[in-house]
């Protein structure tokens, strides 16, 4: 009993420095943003407190509101669209195909690429003079149209575009891992009674794979909070506004417009959006997993 | 298992899954490619493929002209010693958890990996402030500190879920025979923890290696990486394409090579260990 006391110090102790570092950087910057967001700095803090004037001024904004919806639009078809394509790429390679693993390999490289080097590569493909789209018009479909990028309706589409390339191979990779280990059993029971394939993966496999497909969202999660990498580096959030992110809206207003109160009012709306909205999921998620005893 | 299919349909999907394996690469092939090329060639309409005369041109260009050294030297230099001093942090961290859990533990490690899904531009102000207080703004040791905050969560798990494995008996058999902490750390876990350790440092090499928000916005040429070096070059009328080519292909080339030999690490490490 007096050992398993001591241990339990021990482990105490060795996690002491690892908390400090996760309260003071983590829970103190973020009070630190929400506190600003109260004063009236501009080019530097001030301690002159203004009340909730920043945050009225962000919400009469055009290009905050444009940006906010341009974050949900990305997201949405960015998370639903990465699980779709993933999880049918994964049932393709399930199907014992020849050279899997440089194959997986390969559908997993544009995901250990950066955003940035992905963005300039997309860039690059709709160009419009030199892309994709020249091609094919020069080989004979004059009428097709990829120049997402510099298209004000399609400029948000391209983001999705080239998210979707680097994010795919990922869900691929969690997905194909789940189909292996699916029950033979399941397979030969749905011959015997006639099943189409289709119904067994739709009705079947995928809520079996539910826990999987919930690491794959939060990954997923994770790429859109950081989707500002990609902003910069392919349209830079034009033409115009129509591609601007949250992100860049706080960063422009940090370092080009100079307005610290606006910047961090708008930072403190991302963090209790985003907050709000996962959080209370993540952790019902993983209580439920927690009480039907499963493994991630 | 996967369900049995026909020897017919097997070659159908092989050849598709290859199909669609070749348009996922091709940018990379792409880009490959139109690094060997000149700057006429690399524009030209319609684009060749290989008939081209390969030249070494724009990567000696880049060598000679855009230091490229200084920021691949800053690169290695970021992504190793934000990596080191995560370990420092994060391997005793997730031993205790792995080893003594607590009844938070679980909620402990929850709570760490959903900070990873903050914006980050909501702790950026404060941390810009902090830099520029402390003369730390284009510094490495001021970048290494920031990249190893933002991956701290992930090392702590994925150590986590790797000393999970480790089968708990065997320590108590070290403690049983009287070894003290400090030699059950060093020869009894240190060995077996080790694989796990080395494809948690990929896969924080990889991701201080990619980092460019912080990078971006904290540097501007003393310690800026490829990330900042590569974006320098994208300015919509740049047209300097193969040379863009040439410096994404530098940039990319280690992850790309080190991924190939280390296939399995690389997909557990990028699905967070989530495949074995």
């Amino acid at each position: 009993m007096a050992a398993q006391r001591k241990r339990l110090n021990t482990a105490t102790l060795v996690l002491l420095p690892f908390w400090a570092v996760v309260l003071a950087a983590y829970v103190g910057t973020m009070l630190w943003t929400v506190q600003i967001s109260f004063t009236a700095s501009k080019l530097l803090p001030v301690d002159e407190y203004v009340g909730f004037a920043q945050y009225e001024r962000l919400f009469g904004s055009t290009r905050w509101s444009v940006s906010m919806q341009n974050a949900v639009i990305f997201g949405v078809l960015f998370i639903g669209g990465a699980l779709v394509l993933g999880f049918l790429l994964a049932v393709v390679l399930d199907q014992r195909v020849r050279f899997e693993n440089t194959l997986r390999t390969v559908f997993l490289y544009p995901y250990a690429m950066s955003f940035i080097v992905t963005g300039l590569i997309w860039q690059w493909l709709m160009n419009p003079g030199l892309g994709i789209q020249k091609a094919v018009r020069d080989w004979g479909f004059t009428s097709f149209d990829f120049a997402w990028a510099v298209d004000r309706d399609m400029a948000i589409y391209a983001l999705v575009l080239a998210g979707l390339w680097q994010a795919s191979g990922l869900v691929m990779a969690l997905m194909l891992a789940g189909l292996r280990g699916v029950d033979e059993e399941i397979w030969k029971a749905s011959r015997i009674d006639g099943i189409p394939a289709w119904r067994v993966y739709l009705f079947v496999i995928v809520p079996m794979l539910r826990p999987l497909i919930v690491t794959a969202v939060v990954l997923l999660a994770i790429s859109v909070v950081k989707a500002f990498d990609l902003v910069v580096a392919l349209t830079n959030g034009g033409p115009g506004i129509s591609s601007d992110m949250p992100a860049k809206f706080v960063m422009d207003n940090l370092f080009t417009r100079q307005n610290i109160g606006l910047a961090t009012a708008a930072a403190t709306v991302m963090l209790i959006t985003v907050a709000a909205v996962l959080v209370p999921w993540i952790y019902t998620e993983y209580f439920r997993k927690a009480r039907v005893g499963g493994t991630a | 298992m996967a369900r049995k299919v026909t020897t017919g349909r097997k070659i159908g999907t092989t050849i598709f899954a290859w199909f669609v394996g070749l348009v996922i690469f091709f940018p990379i092939l792409w880009t490959f490619l139109t690094s060997f090329k000149t700057e006429l060639q690399a524009i030209s309409i319609p684009p060749v493929f290989v008939g081209f005369d390969w030249t070494l041109e724009n990567y000696r260009t880049i060598q000679t002209q855009s230091n490229y050294f200084h920021f691949m030297a800053n690169s290695i230099y970021l992504s190793l010693g934000s990596t080191a001093l995560g370990l420092i942090f994060a391997i005793p961290a997730a031993w205790a958890m792995a080893f003594s859990p607590t009844r938070r533990t679980k909620d402990v490690l929850l709570w760490m990996l959903s900070t990873k899904m903050l914006p980050a531009v909501g702790v950026l102000i404060p941390i810009y402030l902090l830099f520029v207080r402390f003369g730390l703004l284009d510094s490495r040791l001021g970048l290494i500190v920031v990249l190893f905050l933002i991956n701290l969560p992930i090392l702590v798990w994925m150590l986590y879920t790797y000393f999970k494995e480790i089968p708990g008996e065997i320590l108590e058999a070290a403690r049983m025979d009287g070894a003290s902490l400090s030699k059950e750390i060093t020869q009894v876990l240190a060995p077996m923890a080790v694989p796990g350790i080395a494809s948690t440092v990929l896969l924080n090499v990889i991701l201080s290696w990619n980092e460019a928000f912080w990078t971006l916005n904290l540097t501007t040429s003393n310690a800026a990486p490829l990330t900042a070096f590569i974006a320098s070059f994208s300015s919509p009328q740049g047209n300097f394409y193969a040379k863009l080519s040439a410096a994404s292909m530098l940039a990319i080339a280690p992850i790309l090579i080190v991924g190939w030999f280390s296939q399995k690490q690389l997909v557990r490490g990028l699905t967070f260990g989530a495949v074995k």
